[in-house]
């Protein structure tokens, strides 16, 4: 692999060049503010729907989707037909009227449907949040795949890749990346799809593999290499851990001295007595060549006072299963001892070995993952029904709440090219998705080492490593890795377009400065886009321990208690009013993400909250509970308020639904 | 951008809403109906994974029911769905694209077509006709 090591690079410096290099030529063609944020509304359908796509499928998708498979099986597929329902109810509900309804951005139709300068504000504001959380998983992507390729540290790669693209949309704008979009989507479909088949030629087809698993669905994928990983350390948590399963004893290889912070059963079996001590043990050979484990020798490593144990270095450590006992008797279970192993919690950035045929650690069985309601959502009762539901709910509604793929159906000349364009962006994403679980299965069966150090995310860019041709492993891994790039490349440059575009037209152009002038409103979109950009990337570098298609799950949610809200009744009830609108999109918006946030900080440790699992479950998944929520608020407090109706409500119906050749439908700003 | 003479938004209030209406209502309609086949499948799936599990987990070819289901087959509907809205609301727009066809035949004047659609919309005789007669389709 490593004499091929500069292909990847190849790949991902040509993506980057091709990127760059064609916002540069399309910025040549960009005139005037029309074409700066809206591309002069006249892209053609199956271009706009490729940019569409290829705006859409982030790292999230390209990374995200397959990582998530690999970790949890079943229940991580409700986040690509998610992903793809959201354009199902976006086209049944909002694209032909918010296209008809004519304006530059979401904040102008805000605002234009309540003729309220004060309800931008709230809309701009949600711009800035949903963008700003949908940009920390891009930036995770782009760090996490220059260590995998690179090698660089997490925060370098962070640095150059948001560099780059910040620089790109500074200059070129929408015009700019209408363009580098619509190719990247076809770079992404040919990244996704022609190495997943030629891995399957090779490790095994998607079929078989998932036969394999049918055979037994107790069972645990074995390590099938050697394989040197790195562990993170405590102030990563939870990266740090590493559950352990009881199916037999686990030998690890320690290099240098490490400490265990804690060490605590792997499953929590209720009413059993405490795990009994030794059950680490350190073989007496220093030289991991000379080891044979019936011949060595172990002694126990005790707990210290404060519950860590010091791995001792160059030695191989053996992590023996025990029985579980009860009040001393031994715990059965259909006639069975019931047996559990520990779970292990590294302080430091640790240097593990572990050698070929282990159990792979951190990973569900068969059945869990196979089945529905699996890790994901495992908890007891009706739990894992309602996370699942506050997931399709986030996930479908989300879509049509997110401000940097609305802006794109401006784009279109009509309402009915809207339409037309988000049918095809359907069938485009589609084909897409069916094949990321693939990628999670084969990384299951052929590179479980990923569990064991928490790097599932990297599945799509590590899969082909193992191949025994080395020189197409290399290629199939410039691919993949030039398909991640464009990914979080083409996400990250739409969500600073909208994001840029909000600060510049609407806080700048409507706010501070009504009389600028096109130029100076241009000047400060270059401005914003690079404030905007370091935010960005500052927010990436905290962003490093959660799941990439999790985070974009939460920007989901924020966006469907807010955003989805205000356009579906926006677009289809004459009664709703700027105040009903404004409670219903800051009560619910805000008080999801502040659900989702201390979700956050408790899973980082940072808070210390006992909680019952469901309330947990609707800090993580709010949006079961948001969106109805804001719906309601939305309707009472415009029932209340019903003399602040628009006096032209009608008429703005009419610009929304009725069709371009009645005549209602108008620009909001006229080119 | 299409000519139009006349300016339609100086209509009157009452002329407006019935036009809102009569454009709104057929679309809607349309909307709903597609939208309740497609939740009916997505939400019955995880009652269906919980209440009869060892259904939906049943072993078909190398699957389990519920991820052929879940992983593969929802894609296609979501096309076909999505194909049959967009040229079923394609139609709607096309009935209803002349506003004095809508306005003129409801409060019973005659048509005066100035240079937008000069055919009458097979709508107008399909829907707002029957409409008194309490058949909506």
């Amino acid at each position: 692999m490593t004499e091929y090591g500069w292909i990847p690079i190849l790949f991902v410096v040509l993506i980057t060049v091709a990127t760059v290099g064609m916002g540069l030529y399309a910025t040549r063609k960009a005139k005037g503010a029309a074409d700066f944020f809206v591309a002069g509304r006249s892209v053609s359908v199956m271009s706009n729907a490729s940019a569409i796509s290829g705006e859409y499928l982030s790292a999230a998708s390209f990374m995200g989707v397959a990582a998530l498979v690999m970790k949890n099986g079943y229940d991580a597929l409700w986040y690509p037909i998610g992903y793809a329902a959201g354009y199902l109810f976006l086209l049944l509900f909002i694209a032909g009227p918010l296209r008809r309804f004519g304006a530059y951005t979401i904040p102008d139709f805000a605002e234009g449907r309540f003729d309220s300068p004060k309800f931008r504000r709230t809309a701009v504001l949600f711009v800035l949040l949903i963008g700003f959380f949908y940009t920390m998983p891009q930036m995770k992507g782009a760090g996490t795949v220059m260590v995998s390729i690179l090698g660089w540290p997490y925060w370098l790669g962070i640095l150059v890749v948001g560099s780059v693209i910040t620089l790109n949309v500074a200059l070129g704008g929408m015009k700019g990346i209408t363009f580098v979009q619509a190719f990247q989507y076809w770079a992404k479909l040919f990244a996704i799809s022609v190495p997943i088949f030629i891995l399957m030629g090779v490790y095994g087809s998607y079929t078989e593999t998932m036969n394999t698993m049918h055979q037994d669905l107790t069972t645990i994928p074995n390590i099938l290499h050697d394989s040197p990983i790195v562990m993170k350390g405590k102030k990563d948590a939870p990266l740090n851990v590493m559950s352990l399963s009881p199916m037999r004893a686990i030998y690890l290889y320690i290099t240098d001295a490490a400490v265990l912070d804690k060490i605590s059963p792997s499953k929590k079996i209720k009413g059993s007595d405490p795990m009994p001590e030794g059950v680490i043990q350190a073989a007496d050979v220093p030289d991991r060549m000379q080891y044979d484990s019936r011949a060595a020798r172990y002694e126990k490593l005790m707990t210290q006072p404060d519950g860590s144990i010091l791995l001792p270095a160059h030695r191989m450590i053996r992590i023996n299963p025990y029985r579980v006992t009860s009040n001393g008797v031994p715990v059965t279970k259909d006639s069975k001892p019931v047996r559990n192993s520990v779970k292990l919690e590294f302080r430091d950035e640790t240097k593990v070995f572990i050698p070929i045929g282990a159990v792979a650690m951190n990973a569900p069985t068969n059945g869990a993952w196979m089945h529905p309601f699996g890790p994901l959502t495992s908890k007891e009762g009706y739990i894992p029904l309602l996370y699942t539901y506050s997931l399709i709910i986030a996930l479908v509604c989300g879509t049509a709440g997110l401000p940097h793929i609305l802006v794109r159906f401006y784009t279109n000349p009509d309402g009915k090219a809207a339409k037309q364009t988000t049918l095809a962006v359907m069938v485009m994403l589609g084909i897409f998705y069916v094949c990321t679980p693939i990628w999670g299965t084969l990384a299951r069966a052929y590179m479980p080492v990923l569990y064991a150090n928490n790097s599932t995310d990297n599945a799509v860019i590590k899969l082909p490593m193992y191949m025994d041709n080395h020189l197409v492993a290399a290629i199939l891994i410039g691919i993949t890795s030039a398909g991640a790039f464009a990914a979080f490349m083409s996400t990250f440059s739409g969500l600073l377009v909208s994001m840029s575009g909000a600060v510049a037209h609407d806080i700048y152009g409507k706010m501070i400065k009504p009389t600028a002038t096109d130029a100076e409103r241009m000047q400060m979109f270059k401005y914003a886009a690079v404030g905007i950009g370091t935010v960005s990337m500052l927010l990436g570098f905290a962003a490093k321990d959660f799941d990439i298609a999790k985070m974009v799950g939460w920007a989901f949610a924020i966006g469907a208690a807010s955003y989805f809200p205000l356009l579906l009744l926006g677009s289809w009830w004459r009664g709703l009013t700027r105040q009903g609108a404004t409670a219903g999109m800051l009560i619910g918006g805000l008080l999801s993400l502040s659900a989702i946030v201390s979700f956050m900080l408790i899973e980082k440790k940072i808070l210390h909250l006992q909680l019952h699992p469901l309330m947990l479950m609707f800090m993580e998944q709010p949006a079961i509970w948001a969106v109805p929520l804001s719906l309601l608020i939305m309707v009472f407090v415009s029932k209340a308020t019903a003399k602040d109706i628009p006096a032209d409500a009608t008429l703005k119906m009419l610009r929304l639904h009725a069709p371009e050749e009645m005549g209602f439908s108008k620009n909001y700003i006229e080119h | 951008m299409s000519v139009v003479r006349t300016d339609v938004t100086k209509l009157s209030e009452e002329q407006h809403a019935k036009l809102a209406h009569a454009v709104m209502r057929r679309q809607s309609k349309l909307s709903i109906g597609v939208a309740a086949i497609f939740l009916f499948i997505l939400l019955g799936l995880p009652l269906l994974n919980h209440f009869a599990s060892s259904f939906a987990n049943q072993q078909v070819g190398s699957f389990t029911l519920t991820w052929l289901i879940l992983g593969v087959l929802l894609y296609p509907l979501t096309w076909i769905l999505s194909a049959y809205y967009v040229s079923a609301s394609e139609k709607i727009e096309a009935e209803c694209s002349d506003w004095r066809a809508i306005l003129g035949h409801e409060a019973g004047e005659d048509l005066e077509p100035e240079g937008v659609g000069d055919v009458k919309p097979a709508f107008i005789e399909s829907d707002i006709l029957t409409k008194s007669e309490g058949s909506n389709d």
